[in-house]
Parts: C-alpha cells; structure tokens; sequence
C-alpha cells in the first residue's frame, strides 16, 4: 500500500536530510506507528506519501502508484483515496459537525443524495451520533478530533494518514480516539500514525517503525514505543 | 461540480473584500467606458474621413468688384468668356474630374445654410460673396499641384482645400481619442494590479477552506473557481457601469455633436463597442485572478 524505496529528502537550506535513504513497506489494512523526537522526519514521510513534497531521491509508491510519475493534474485524486487527521484537528470553525464532514465530500462534487447518506454514517462509526448540528467551539477536544476523523474518513479512504492525533487531548480521551482508528484499520483501511505517546503505542501492541535523525532506527511488529523511556 | 457551492464561495468572498471589490468595479468601469469612448471616437473618425474624402473639393474663389485680395487688386471681375476660359483650363488639367460653377447666389444660399450667426447672416449680402469653381479631384492628395497651377491664373482670388479644415478637425478628434486610449491603458493597468490584490486577499481570508480542500483531494479548477468567478462578477459589474456610461456619452455628447459630424454614430457601433470593452474586461479580470492564483494558491 505504501513503499518507500531508499528515499532521501533534503529541504532547501539545510545540510542535514530531513529522511535518509528511508525504505519501508506498509501493506494493505496494517496499522503501524511512526514513533521519533521531534525533527526525526516522522512528519515528512508523511508528506512525502500526500505528494506534497518531492523525495530529492529514492521512489514512493502509495496505493500502486509510483509518485514520480504521477502529474500534478492527478494528485487530488491520489489524495482522495488518503485520510488526514491532524493534531490541530482543522476544522472549518463557522460550519456544523455536518457540514465539516459534508464538506470533504461536495468539494469532490459528490451528488448530495450520497452525501445526506454517509455523513451521517461516518458521524455514528465515530461515536458522535446526537451531535451533527454542534459547532466546533461547542465540542471538547476529543470530540472536535472525532469530527476530523470522520471528516477523513467519509469518502472511505485506503490509507488513513495520523500526525499526532492525539497531541492536544488528556490520555483518558486518546483512548477513545485510538478505539475510533483502530475501528476504522478493522474496516481494512491502511492506517498510519505518527506520535510522540508512548503508552497509546505501548497499549495498541502494532508495528512499530521508529525513526532518528531521519534513519530507521527500528521496525518491529507488535513493538512498544521505546526500551529507552 | 456543483453551482450552488461554487457561488456561496463566490458570495461570501466578494462580501468579506467589499471595499476592494468596489475599488475593481470603479477601476474596470471608468478603464472600460474610456477604452469604449476612444473606440467609438475611432469609429466615428474613420466613417466620417471615407465619407469626406469622396466630397472633398478644391474651393477656386474668383474676383469680385473691388476685391481686397492683392491678386485682384485694380483689375476688373472676369467677364463670362474669361471664367468659361477658365473653367476649361482648369477642367482640361488631368488631376480634375469634374468642375462646377457657382454663382453668387447659390453661394448666398450654402452661405445661409451653414452660418448659424444671425448677425452675420442679417449683414451679409450676396454681392459680398465671391463666386467660384468648385473642383473636384479625381485623387484629393494632388490638390497641392492643381493649387499650384490655378493660382497664377488671372481673376483668381485665392484657393481653399476643404481637407485641410477637415484635417484640422480630425487632428483634434485623433488626439481626442489617443488621450481616451492612453487613460484606458492606465485604468486597465490599475484594475490588473487591484484585482490581483483582492484574490490574493480572498485567498488568503479562505486559506482554512482551501487548505482542507486541498488534502481531501478537490481538484485544482475547484479550489481556483470561486476566485477566478469573484474577479469575473467584478468585472461583469464593471462593465455594466461602463456600459451605462457609453450609452450615456453617445445621448449626450455624440448626439450633441451629430449636427456637425456628416453621419451619425449609430446604435449598433455603440452595441458592439460595449460588447468589446465587456469582454476585454472580464478577460482582464479572468487573467489578473490566474496569474495571482498561481503566485498565491499553492494546489
């Protein structure tokens, strides 16, 4: 599903590579972690599986195709078969928990009958079902993450892509949020997560990829987040 | 695609830039209505130097009685075999088509036709009015050699080109026109730059929306759209403004100067220059939006 294939990225202005002759594999409904300090390069991996930065060498191929040779004019609809969730959730704040979630769909031009039909759907499989017409402001944050993951998920993604979900939430709300991920992996969606939490990684008991100084530095099933901490 | 959220988008961004959405529409209206008024200026210059070049004459005035201008000065009008002798001379010249006597009583007659001022009118008599030979050229630009030769000829007052009265009135309305054109390029200029700055300002009040637009996959002509539509609005209102302004310079101005211009401009020329400057500045605005979309809009 994703495979990177000795990627080296360097960004403009700095010596040291942001990633390393980086090759991993990541197959069809896994749920891996991607653990490391921060500037690791935990972040652009997973920019560089969204095309929205370019390796500076090596090949990327996500969901079978080879990212280099996909043209501009097609990434959005790479990017249509990828789920995002972020740590600062980026929710439009003047639109209800409906409408966010609606949102990813009519600005893909999906016909509103499909729409009035899933989001609803998407909003029950996160756990937010009574809470449509909510605003994000009146949402905590855990609930606002929910919205975010509905919102990623709701065109059925193939791959869902998490940097730091669970970055602003109390570790008693993660544990929600990290039942709604793994829900979502069940339904045989590739899922990759980027974190700093030791105890989700360590309580989830899947791979494990870990990263330093842009190298990987371990890949392990069923890992834990780090014998050193 | 759906329309009805492509022109919420375009709403709400034309409502949250007011200030500069007026500041387009102003600029492409005042921009649009001067690029029209040259145009229609143009049209009316060159309709009217085809029509006058065919008329064009060559006005050969003959002595009168007791003339002033020093070549008739103490010597007796022709009598008629001298202006048939003329007449045949000049008509004989092979640059001349065709010549026309006119008498003082016809020229009495143009005279009242054209003079609005009752003075001069009620003064005037027409023994003061010289006669002479209207010449008409086969090619008006020779007029310099047929003056030449007429002018030594006995009786002969003076000669008048009329093209070079035209050519002073025409000079005018050229310049007239290159003035229009030249604010029109300035004004067009200005709008490129203003609405530029307003789509980099709505892309960047929207840069929440399109951000997640972006990582949900909307393609790049659906994130662009509503921008692109914002500065085509303006610039369709622009141009409506210019529209009403052209209509309102053709009533009154052309129409006011129609007595003294041969044709009239007329209402299709004034449709198709409103449709022209209509066009020219949606076309502005649909490229101003592109080119900052690029700079500013990252898909």
């Amino acid at each position: 599903m994703i495979h990177f294939d000795n990627v080296s990225k360097v960004y403009a202005n700095q010596n040291r590579p942001a990633l390393d002759h980086v090759s991993v594999d990541v197959d069809k409904g896994e749920f891996v972690f991607l653990v490391g300090p921060s500037g690791s390069g935990k972040s652009t991996f997973l920019r560089l599986v969204l095309k929205e930065e370019r390796p500076n060498s090596g090949a990327i191929h996500v969901a079978g195709k080879d990212l280099s040779r996909l043209s501009n004019f097609k990434v959005p609809h790479l990017r249509r078969r990828i789920g995002c969730v972020f740590q600062d959730f980026r929710l439009l704040p003047n639109k209800n928990v409906y409408e966010n979630v609606a949102f990813a769909l009519e600005v893909i031009g999906k016909p509103r009958r499909f729409i009035r039909k899933v989001v609803p759907e998407v909003i029950e499989l996160v756990g937010l079902e009574g809470k449509a017409h909510r605003m994000p402001d009146e949402l905590s944050g855990g609930e606002q993450q929910r919205v975010a993951m509905a919102r990623a998920f709701v065109n059925r993604p193939m791959i869902l892509l998490a940097d730091e979900p669970t970055g602003n939430i109390d570790p008693a709300t993660s544990i929600g949020i990290m039942k709604v991920l793994d829900r979502i992996n069940r339904t045989g969606t590739t899922v990759l997560m980027a974190t700093h939490d030791a105890a989700i990684v360590d309580s989830m008991r899947k791979r494990v990829v870990e990263l330093e100084d842009g190298k990987i530095v371990r890949d392990q099933s069923r890992g834990v987040y780090g014998q050193a901490y | 695609m759906r329309a009805n959220f492509i022109f919420s988008e375009v709403w709400i961004g034309l409502r949250r830039n007011l200030t500069m959405t007026i500041a387009v529409i102003v600029t492409v209206a005042v921009g649009m209505a001067l690029l029209g008024i040259g145009l229609m200026i143009n049209s009316q210059v060159s309709s009217m130097t085809s029509y006058w070049t065919d008329k064009v004459e060559l006005s050969v005035f003959l002595c009168k009685k007791d003339d002033v201008f020093p070549s008739c000065k103490n010597k007796p009008p022709l009598n008629d075999e001298q202006k048939a002798a003329l007449k045949q001379t000049i008509s004989g010249m092979p640059e001349v088509e065709r010549v026309d006597f006119e008498d003082q009583a016809q020229a009495y007659k143009n005279f009242q036709e054209q003079q609005g001022n009752s003075l001069l009118l009620s003064v005037v008599q027409p023994d003061d009015l010289p006669e002479s030979f209207r010449v008409k050229l086969k090619d008006p630009n020779n007029a310099g050699a047929v003056t030449e030769s007429i002018t030594g000829q006995e009786g002969v007052s003076n000669i008048v080109n009329q093209r070079q009265i035209l050519d002073t009135y025409f000079g005018f309305l050229g310049k007239l026109r290159n003035m229009a054109l030249g604010v029109a390029i300035l004004m067009v200029f200005a709008a490129t730059l203003l609405i530029g700055n307003t789509v980099r300002l709505s892309a960047y009040n929207r840069r929440r929306e399109t951000g997640i637009m972006r990582l949900v996959g909307a393609s790049n002509i659906y994130i662009q759209l509503p921008f692109v539509m914002e500065g085509v609005i303006a610039g369709l209102i622009g141009g409506v403004f210019a529209a009403v302004l052209l209509i309102v310079t053709k009533i009154l101005l052309f129409e006011g100067i129609q007595t003294y211009m041969a044709i009239p401009l007329g209402w299709n020329t004034v449709a198709g220059v409103i449709t022209f400057t209509m066009a020219v500045g949606v076309v502005i605005c649909v490229l101003a939006s592109f080119i900052t979309l690029r700079r500013y809009l990252r898909v």
